[in-house]
């Protein structure tokens, strides 16, 4: 069965949540997403791309559709996925208040999602503080604890020492985790949600395309086994600047076993997915990261152990 | 000439303070003429003399000031409570005080049911009063390995299941999601908390749940067994109102033989305030007799026994970390805002005191920028707030609404558990209300506990937990006060104190008939006042007998 990869975007109040959710509706890439958000009113979307406004759900030319949340974000998901044919990626908006960790969680009883990353923006100017606030300052630590990957929005509020220290202080509390700095929640969509798939069938029409930093990106192929110790030890072993890992991959361990590895942040989930069946037998790997992520050389080197099936 | 009744009753409990008590009333037009001895009342003119309640005790019509429409949703599913509830047919759904006899009216129920694999779903359960034994999915698989079978407890935030739903949704030993419980062995026991809970609800069931919860039916049956009760107004104290849910309650609200006046509260959450506000104004001109829209909702925290509320320091008893914001503080000030503004009232769902906290704050902030008279915004639960915070209530001219029914049937987990002794003999403190001049009502929360105003004044009287423990002698308050509470109190909270609430000249003629005078039997038997059924706008609903 195919499985929706599914991501909460997460973040206080004012993080910029909203900015970016309309970035992505606008510049999917190709790329069907369901977007369920909390206020239909604030999203921003050119009405030249609507084709579709019902009470609840906004279709766009690009494939993309919108929904609304309302009071049950439950219901929501439920109406979403009656029409999982017409989506390549699930998107939720969580709450100013809510802990996006959990409602990720909903992938893992949902046999038709897959749960992707959970994506917290913090609001440079103000996250300390919030952090601190004596009515919302566990709510705001709970969602810093739960990223996979941070978004540290309004980079341009604050000076590079104050956002230095910042980044240091979001990685001291979490360990391994990812800090993207942003300005207007300008984030290449690939961090967020990794490749579109590439399935040649992408005729839909494209959007105006923003124009965020780039983005690294490496891979490895292989027709040989791979070592699943020694690639899930480079894996966590890879510094912060390397957003997300994705790979079909062929273990030593389990060769007639498709395994799926995928890693958002500092998150590496590895999982079984049947039979090669008419697959070609081979491993392949991508990696994406920020523009100072590891050469190619480094990287190759990291691996090397992983392509030495050893005595399993 | 328009008609007039004049009923001669035992005893007639007005609520007035000029005339506490009297022997006949006096009916027209759906509006009570006057209430007093029979000389008095023959003034108006000719009249018949209808001697039906002559043996019965009259009161004003009961107000149920925080119930949901949602209560007569869930009576399309069968109840597994542990205690005795009344169905909005008038029979009594006895409780099963045992987990064998819930797993063996189960069975009896998945036998009769037509479909081969149609979910079994069912309402009500209470796993605190087993003696620590939780429900399992051992106990559902005896009722069905192959049908779905769904137990959602007394606080719709909890489900047990069977293994046929963990199998579908793929959750086995592996799964670690939060709100999946697990036995001493890491494999999933079958209960399902919160958003987990939530989730697999809906999904074993499909979307029909949600329409069963909510269509026309639904309000028929909320409205029945708010009448059986003796409730004549009832709220729908949290409603986002989409477009089939007014239609619904208009079609309904358009009978005459629709036995209450309801009042839904709009969900504040559900739409941006711009929308909301203008959606509110409009629904507000579509208003009859029997419907009134108008009220405003937010929610701020979640509940004390689900450990989501949001408390002050120290926190909870347990030690567990504090609750959750369901609406942050910064998002309640916008909309009790917008809707202050706008001039509506709000009713803030508190059950923590730091969500109390936050609302007075956003109400004190609301006045100041906006000020405004008799605004009557009324915090609702509103459980563990202290003398303090009923002072600056007064001050800032806001109402409260407690939840009394919650001293009995989680007060020994409030006590041992949630809130410690000192804070559990506090909470929902009718003592201090009075005594700080708040105006207040009490409630149910149905479906949360039954609907029932004379066990809630019970519980606000007697503030007996389900275990016999009493908490807090302090805040116990006098039948008269109790009985004042579930009927003029609720109706000022609602802005309705003119119109209903007391029986007097030119009020509707909505009452409450009783066998037993509830100022006569002592205390301690309160709850067993028996209802003999309602006046609604001078039409008589006689209940069946229970």
């Amino acid at each position: 069965m195919r499985r929706l990869p599914f991501t909460v975007i997460g973040g206080f109040l004012g993080a910029g949540k909203t900015t970016l959710l309309n970035r992505l509706l606008r510049g999917a890439g190709g790329r069907r997403f369901a977007v369920l958000v909390n206020d239909f009113g604030a999203v921003d979307i050119d009405s030249r791309l609507v084709i579709a406004h019902g009470g609840e759900t906004i279709s766009l030319a690009n494939g993309c559709i919108c929904c609304s949340i309302g009071d049950s974000l439950v219901m929501a998901l439920v109406r979403v996925l009656e029409k999982a044919d017409a989506i390549d990626h699930v998107v939720v908006e969580a709450s100013g208040v809510a802990d996006p960790a959990r409602i990720a969680e909903l992938a893992m009883i949902e046999p038709m999602l897959e749960r992707d990353g959970v994506v917290v923006l913090a609001d440079a100017s103000s996250v300390r503080d919030r952090a601190a606030d004596r009515y919302v300052g566990d709510t705001v630590q709970r969602q810093l604890d739960g990223a996979d990957l941070l978004i540290l929005n309004k980079a341009d509020l604050v000076t590079a020492a104050q956002s230095a220290d910042i980044t240091a202080w979001l990685q001291g509390r979490t360990a391994g985790v990812r800090v993207v700095p942003a300005i207007h929640a300008e984030v290449p969509v690939e961090a967020l949600f990794g490749l579109a798939p590439t399935d040649g069938t992408d005729t839909r029409v494209h959007a105006e395309a923003a124009q965020p930093p780039p983005i690294r990106r490496w891979s490895l192929t292989t027709n040989g086994l791979v070592n699943r110790a020694a690639l899930l030890e480079a894996l966590g072993a890879l510094p912060t600047s390397v957003l997300r890992a994705k790979g079909i991959l062929r273990f030593a361990d389990s060769p007639h076993q498709r395994s799926v590895v995928h890693m958002v942040g500092r998150r590496i989930d590895v999982r079984s997915d049947g039979p090669w069946g008419i697959a070609a037998l081979r491993s392949d790997l991508v990696l994406l990261g920020t523009p100072d992520m590891l050469d190619d050389t480094e990287l190759d080197r990291r691996f090397a152990a992983a392509l030495t099936p050893g005595a399993q | 000439m328009p008609s007039t009744v004049i009923y001669p009753a035992r005893r007639i409990i007005t609520m007035n303070a000029h005339e506490p008590f009297a022997t006949h009333v006096a009916v027209r037009d759906g509006r009570v003429l006057g209430v007093g001895s029979l000389a008095e009342l023959e003034g108006w003119g000719p009249y018949d003399l209808d001697r039906r309640f002559e043996s019965l005790v009259l009161m004003p019509g009961f107000v149920e000031g925080h119930s949901h429409a949602f209560e007569g949703g869930v009576w399309s599913f069968p109840y597994v409570g542990f205690f005795d509830r009344r169905s909005p047919d008038g029979a009594i759904s006895q409780g099963l005080t045992s987990i064998d006899a819930v797993v063996a009216r189960l069975r009896e129920i998945e036998r009769s049911m037509t479909t081969a694999d149609g979910p079994l779903l069912a309402w009500g359960f209470d796993p605190i009063y087993f003696g620590g034994r939780r429900m399992n999915r051992a106990d559902l698989d005896k009722v069905s390995v192959e049908r779905p079978v769904l137990v959602i407890h007394s606080n719709f935030h909890v489900l047990n299941v069977n293994s046929p739903v963990l199998a579908k949704a793929g959750i086995d030993h592996a799964t670690n999601v939060h709100g999946i419980v697990k036995d001493d062995a890491g494999q999933p026991t079958g209960e399902l908390q919160e958003i987990a809970a939530k989730y697999m609800a809906y999904r074993a069931s499909g979307i029909n749940l949600a329409a069963a919860l909510s269509d026309e039916a639904a309000v028929w049956r909320f409205a029945r067994v708010a009448q059986l009760s003796g409730v004549t107004t009832a709220t729908d104290l949290h409603n986002e109102l989409p477009d089939s849910t007014v239609t619904g309650y208009l079609q309904a609200s358009a009978r005459e033989d629709f036995p209450i006046r309801l009042l839904p509260a709009f969900g504040a959450i559900a739409l941006p305030v711009e929308e909301g506000v203008a959606k509110l104004q409009a629904l507000v001109q579509r208003n009859n007799e029997r419907l009134r829209f108008g009220l405003v909702k937010i929610i701020t925290d979640g509940s004390i026994q689900g450990l989501s509320a949001r408390m002050r320091w120290p926190g909870y008893y347990n030690g567990l970390p504090n609750g959750v914001w369901n609406t942050g503080p910064e998002e309640i000030d916008r909309l009790l805002q917008a809707y202050h503004d706008a001039g509506f009232q709000v009713h803030i769902h508190t059950n923590g005191d730091e969500a109390s906290e936050v609302a007075l704050d956003a109400i004190e902030r609301a006045l100041t920028r906006t000020p405004r008279r008799d605004h009557r915004h009324t915090l609702q639960h509103c459980q563990m707030a202290d003398a303090a915070q009923f002072r600056r209530m007064a001050a800032l001219g806001a109402c409260v609404n407690l939840f009394a029914n919650h001293l009995f049937y989680w007060g020994d987990i409030h006590y041992a558990q949630t809130l410690g002794p000192e804070r559990a003999n506090r909470m929902d403190a009718c003592g201090t209300a009075l005594r700080t001049g708040v105006p207040f009502a009490i409630h149910c929360d149905a479906p949360v506990t039954p609907i029932g105003p004379l066990f809630t004044a019970w519980c606000a009287v007697n503030r007996r937990t389900a275990s016999g423990r009493t908490l807090g002698e302090a805040e116990k308050i006098s039948v008269a006060d109790a009985l004042r509470a579930v009927t003029l109190g609720a109706a000022y909270t609602l802005k309705l104190d003119h119109e209903i609430g007391s029986i007097e000249v030119g009020k509707r003629a909505d009452f409450t008939v009783l066998h037993d005078d509830p100022l006569e039997v002592a205390p301690q038997a309160l709850k067993d006042v028996r209802v003999w059924g309602t006046v609604l706008g001078g039409r008589i609903f006689e209940a069946p007998a229970g």
